[in-house]
């Protein structure tokens, strides 16, 4: 069934500071299958830039990851990896697409020839079959009129088109997994749906896998086929789309649930999560989520609580669902959306 | 693009005549004329002057020195009788722009190499080295490096001539290296802090993410970057430089035409002066309208407004 493509086990990453060590990622494990859209979720500074950047082996300088943190890609832990080994794996098995089209392409340099690079560097073609394949890399992204613009410069171009370039650069050297480290934030509503299915649509046509980025669980429902929700350098709970958005069990999937604006009025509400995310140069003992979490039990702020099947596709990290834990109620929000859950499970049986 | 060249050129005649006018009014504040001799006669003195035109009424002078000037003639020399001033300008001013044109050439090449240096070694030994040489650079004056120049290679190791200009190449050495030092430090600073800038900038990290190796993205993305803005440096500095060559000339007898100002400010040669004044303006607003235009050539973000 799984057939994994990237397996992240164990991940740590510490960055030096003048301040201490930033434990921005404590153990991550994951799994990326042939194909499919995982979506990493969670608030601003859980650590799911980090993550997308120690699988780019572009993390800062002052990053430090332990031994025994693997990634392992076609049989490779790319943590091995000597700097000219990644500068191979770089834009070509694994791409990725940036946040803000204004300024990750470069100003000086026409975007045909920007779409080209990777062509260059990773196929050896020659300067004039590399912009002959960027021709087509645009017309595949939808730039209306290619041929007339690809001698163009960036500031000529909308954001939108402009991050239809950055998706054809990504994708000009057809890599097998694809990062998208929130690929719509710096664009308006309407240009934000096309990207999104611009990156659907062709994900199809080259089954490649993405790691999809992004503190917006709203656009995750259309994109992802599953869901690894971030908290504080961890990831709490995973599971498909479904069951994240309609079974969800940690109490952190619940308040990211619930200040997601919806149009769903029978879910409906919006209501932020109070407090602020710990202090990651001295992370709490226990779960790192209890002095937020209204439903936190007294283990929480003395053990970390491991993950809890709720499904063969589900894990969430909670005492909640430790046996010996007492039954809570969720907020009315989340009662409907294990209501729907029942729902589809009714309906699936 | 012509357009803009054009109006640039209407705008800078008539910065010129602003210029022009100034300074023309300005000589005739200056207390003093160049004939107080006491061995003149009054009948000689007014023979002088009417030879000059100085017994005209001044808006008349004004009329006539502006219908000459729009026609490259800014009158004769007061202390040199019977030399016309664009003819003393005329001989002079090829060496100077010479000297001025290889101090920058050398200047900006060298800071263009010293500031990526810089750079690509943030806050280790080179930098370190590189930002105290530059901070140094900008802060003693060029006549202090002529100096000390011709006191190190003119007599403790005689390796250059010190003086003279036009019997070899030697001798235009050691006055371009104390120009040049100026704008070298300039474009050093500049250059590094836009490099900085530049590696750290998103599409520095795009390009490392296409592949590339750091060489590949310093050559292919860094350097164009900050090289570009190096350019709005040019009018500036050549500024600078204008002013600094007065002193140079002095220092390495260089018959430039800083040298022919210094000189004929204590000789009250008003017609040299005022000359000199206007052409040393005309030379900075052309270098300031050729960097724009470079920019704009260059500078594909500049290219289309
Ligand atoms: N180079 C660095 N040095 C020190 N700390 C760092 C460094 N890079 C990231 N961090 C820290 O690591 C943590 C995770 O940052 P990260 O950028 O991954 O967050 P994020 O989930 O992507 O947030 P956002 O939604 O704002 O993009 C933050 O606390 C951040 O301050
Ligand atoms: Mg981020």
């Amino acid at each position: 069934m799984s057939n994994p493509i990237l397996k992240v086990e164990n991940l740590h990453v510490n960055f030096n500071t003048y301040a201490g060590t930033v434990q921005a990622i404590r153990d991550v494990s994951f799994d990326l299958n042939k194909g499919e859209t995982l979506a990493i979720v969670g608030e601003s500074g859980s650590g799911k830039s980090v993550t997308t950047k120690t699988l780019m082996g572009l993390n800062a300088k002052n990053a430090s990851i332990p031994d025994n943190s693997r990634l392992i890609f076609k049989d490779r832990n790319l943590l091995d990896l000597k700097e000219e080994e990644w500068q191979t794996i770089r834009g070509n098995e694994i791409a990725m697409i940036f946040q803000d089209p204004m300024t990750s392409l470069d100003p000086t340099m026409k975007i045909g020839m920007q779409i080209a690079e990777p062509l260059m560097k990773h196929r050896k073609m020659k300067k004039e079959d590399a912009l002959k394949r960027a021709l087509e890399l645009m017309k595949g992204v939808g730039i209306p009129n290619s041929e007339e613009h690809i001698n163009d410069y960036p500031h000529q171009w909308s954001g939108g088109m402009r991050q239809r370039a950055v998706v054809a650069i990504a994708l000009a050297a057809d890599p097998e997994i694809l990062i998208a480290d929130e690929p719509t934030t710096a664009l308006d509503v309407t240009i934000q749906a096309q990207i999104l299915n611009l990156m659907k649509s062709l994900q199809k046509e080259t089954s490649s896998s993405i790691i999809f980025i992004t503190h917006d669980l709203g656009v995750v429902a259309g994109m992802a086929n599953r869901v690894a929700v971030m908290y504080a350098g961890k990831i709490v709970e995973y599971g498909t789309v479904d069951e994240i958005f309609f079974n969800p069990q940690h109490p952190y999937t619940w308040g990211l649930l619930n200040s997601m604006p919806t149009t769903d009025t029978q879910i409906g509400s919006l209501e932020a999560i109070p407090g602020t995310p710990p202090d990651l140069l001295d992370p709490p003992k226990g779960d790192a989520f209890a002095s937020r979490n209204v439903y936190a039990l007294a283990i929480d702020s003395k053990e970390e609580p491991p993950f809890f099947k709720v499904s063969d596709t589900h894990y969430a990290a909670t005492w909640l669902l430790d046996e010996r834990s007492p039954k809570v109620t969720p907020p009315v929000q989340i009662q409907k959306r294990w209501a729907r859950w029942q729902e589809i499970q009714g309906q699936e049986a | 693009m012509w357009k803009y060249i054009f109006k640039r050129l209407v705008l800078l005649v008539f910065t010129l005549f602003l210029v022009t006018t100034a300074t023309f009014f300005l000589m005739q504040i200056m207390p003093g004329t160049p004939f107080n001799n006491p061995k003149l006669t009054p009948e000689a003195l007014a023979q002088l002057k009417t030879t000059y035109g100085l017994d005209l009424p001044v808006w008349q002078q004004y009329l006539n020195y502006l219908v000459g000037a729009a026609h490259g003639d800014f009158g004769t020399s007061f202390q040199y009788q019977n030399q016309s001033v664009s003819m003393l300008i005329g001989q002079r001013l090829p060496v100077s722009a010479q000297l001025g044109a290889q101090a920058l050439v050398v200047g900006v090449i060298a800071g263009l190499f010293m500031g990526a240096a810089s750079a690509r070694n943030k806050n280790n030994k080179i930098d370190g080295t590189l930002g105290i040489i530059s901070t140094l650079g900008i802060s003693i004056p060029s006549f202090i490096l002529g100096i000390v120049l011709v006191y190190l290679f003119g007599f403790k190791w005689p390796l250059f001539p010190v003086s003279g200009w036009g019997d070899s190449f030697s001798q235009t050495i050691l006055p371009t290296l104390a120009l040049a030092v100026s704008p070298a430090a300039v474009t050093t600073r500049f250059v590094r802090s836009e490099m900085i800038e530049s590696l750290s900038s998103d599409y520095v990290q795009l390009a490392k993410a296409k592949g590339l190796s750091a060489k590949e993205v310093v050559n292919q993305h860094a350097y164009r970057n900050s090289m570009i803005p190096v350019l709005t440096l040019i009018g500036p500095m050549a500024a600078g430089l204008l002013t600094g060559s007065t002193l140079i000339e002095q220092i390495f007898s260089i018959p430039g035409i800083g040298q022919q100002f210094v000189l004929s400010i204590p000789s009250k040669d008003f017609p040299v002066i005022m000359g000199t004044t206007i052409v040393y303006s005309a030379m900075l607003m052309v270098m300031i309208l050729i960097t724009d235009i470079l920019t704009a050539i260059v500078d594909p973000r500049v290219r289309l407004q």
